[in-house]
């Protein structure tokens, strides 16, 4: 890389451009062509090696002695399991494995630019889905709650010109959980771009712990814990 | 970079199915442990406090058997006591009514023998003094007048008499 003059910003800046964009993997050849994104090829390889490390884990699981791995596992899913059901209660149980789920997903996809792939939650499309799952999670789970009649009518509480704004929220919530999720992880990626290629020796290892350890699991936490939390106030 | 596509569908069915896949290879298994060995617990718990219940329970008949059994064994001493102590009275008076009896019959005996001696002495003595007035009529009726025969057979029968008389 040239270090000199306009060209070398220019270089830098179609560099970055070309890291940040998501690439198509491959295309499926119907309907004119589908473009399967990195982001999809990516997730696919988190989901094999999520299951796969699941099945051999979960093998030989006991009840009486249990190894150190099994405490390990039990003590992990025990923390989540105590940390949803403190916020959204025992009585919703069921959505507990979902969000499990997720902040496996997005702990592993936030770290997973430590072992060379691009995170797919740099991708639009996959905090997008993320925030639309979320999204009907939360209205679903206020509409089994309390039925469709109540949810109809909380929209106009405490008073009914507020409604406008809480149908509004519907959006606003996932929406904010999206672009809070992309917009960090896009930040530190592109964050980290320029550091590695400015000074590319040392000095980014500080900057990555922050960057792809801390704040990748910080927002898989914020994720969860907000999805949850919104649940929760649309139970009420 | 900034577009969404058809690639949010594919996220959306991805995550169904890692969802679908960890739930059934990773959390159900997990939960169902942790909450087998919750259940286990909680019996083993139960069970232990029922095992003191009933321990407690045994023990309170225990202590009450063992009370009613020392009242019965101190009943049972003082009503051999009390035999014991009629039994021995009731030796004692025996004993002491035989003896009286065999003393009685002791007397009784003596005194009938002392009569018989008395009678076959008394037989003897008016024998004897039979014979001797047979021996002196014998002897001195030739030598001796009426008056010395009469006096020497009062002397020798009151002799006798005045024997029994001293007694």
């Amino acid at each position: 890389m040239k270090r000199k003059g306009g060209s070398d910003t220019e270089s830098l800046t179609e560099k970055l451009l070309e890291e940040l964009n998501c690439d198509t993997v491959f295309t499926i050849p119907v309907f004119g062509g589908i473009g399967v994104a990195e982001s999809v090829v990516v997730t696919w390889i988190i989901m094999a090696v999520l299951v796969g490390l699941s099945i051999i884990f979960v093998r030989n699981l006991k009840v009486e002695n249990p190894g150190k791995k099994q405490l390990v596992l039990e003590s992990t899913i025990g923390w989540a399991k105590d940390f949803f059901e403190g916020i959204i209660g025992k009585e919703n149980k069921r959505y507990i494995p979902y969000l499990i789920t997720i902040i496996l997903y997005l702990g592993v996809s936030n770290i997973i630019s430590l072992f060379g792939f691009k995170p797919p939650t740099k991708d639009l499309n996959v905090t997008a889905a993320l925030a639309i799952m979320s999204m009907f999670l939360i209205e679903y789970s206020g509409i089994h709650k309390n039925g469709v009649k109540h949810w109809v009518k909380h929209f106009a509480e405490p008073v009914p010109v507020v409604a406008p704004i809480m149908v509004l929220e519907i959006v606003i919530r996932p929406l904010s959980l999206c672009m809070r999720l992309f917009g960090n992880v896009l930040g530190a990626f592109v964050i980290m771009e320029l550091l590695k290629a400015i000074i590319p020796v040392l000095v980014p290892i500080p900057f990555s712990f922050y960057f792809d350890i801390f704040d990748g699991l910080l927002q898989a936490y914020v994720f969860v814990f907000l999805t949850a939390l919104f649940m929760n106030e649309e139970q009420e | 970079m900034l577009q969404l596509n058809v690639n949010l569908f594919f996220t959306i069915i991805n995550l169904v199915v890692l969802y679908l896949l960890l739930k059934k290879f990773l959390i159900k298994p997990v939960t169902n442990i942790m909450e087998e060995r919750e259940r286990q617990i909680a019996d083993g718990l139960n069970q232990a406090s029922n095992a003191r219940e009933e321990a407690e329970v045994l023990k309170n008949e225990y202590e009450a058997a063992l009370t009613g059994a020392r009242e019965e064994s101190m009943k049972i001493v003082e009503k051999a006591q009390v035999q014991a102590k009629a039994e021995y009275e009731r030796i004692v008076k025996d004993a002491g009514e035989k003896a009286d009896d065999m003393l009685d019959s002791a007397k009784a005996n003596i005194e009938m023998e002392r009569e018989q001696t008395m009678k076959e002495l008394q037989s003897e003595i008016a024998g004897l003094a039979i014979t001797a007035a047979a021996k002196i009529v014998s002897n001195k009726a030739e030598n001796q007048g009426n008056q010395d025969i009469y006096n020497q057979f009062l002397g020798e029968v009151g002799d006798a008499h005045d024997d029994t008389d001293d007694r």
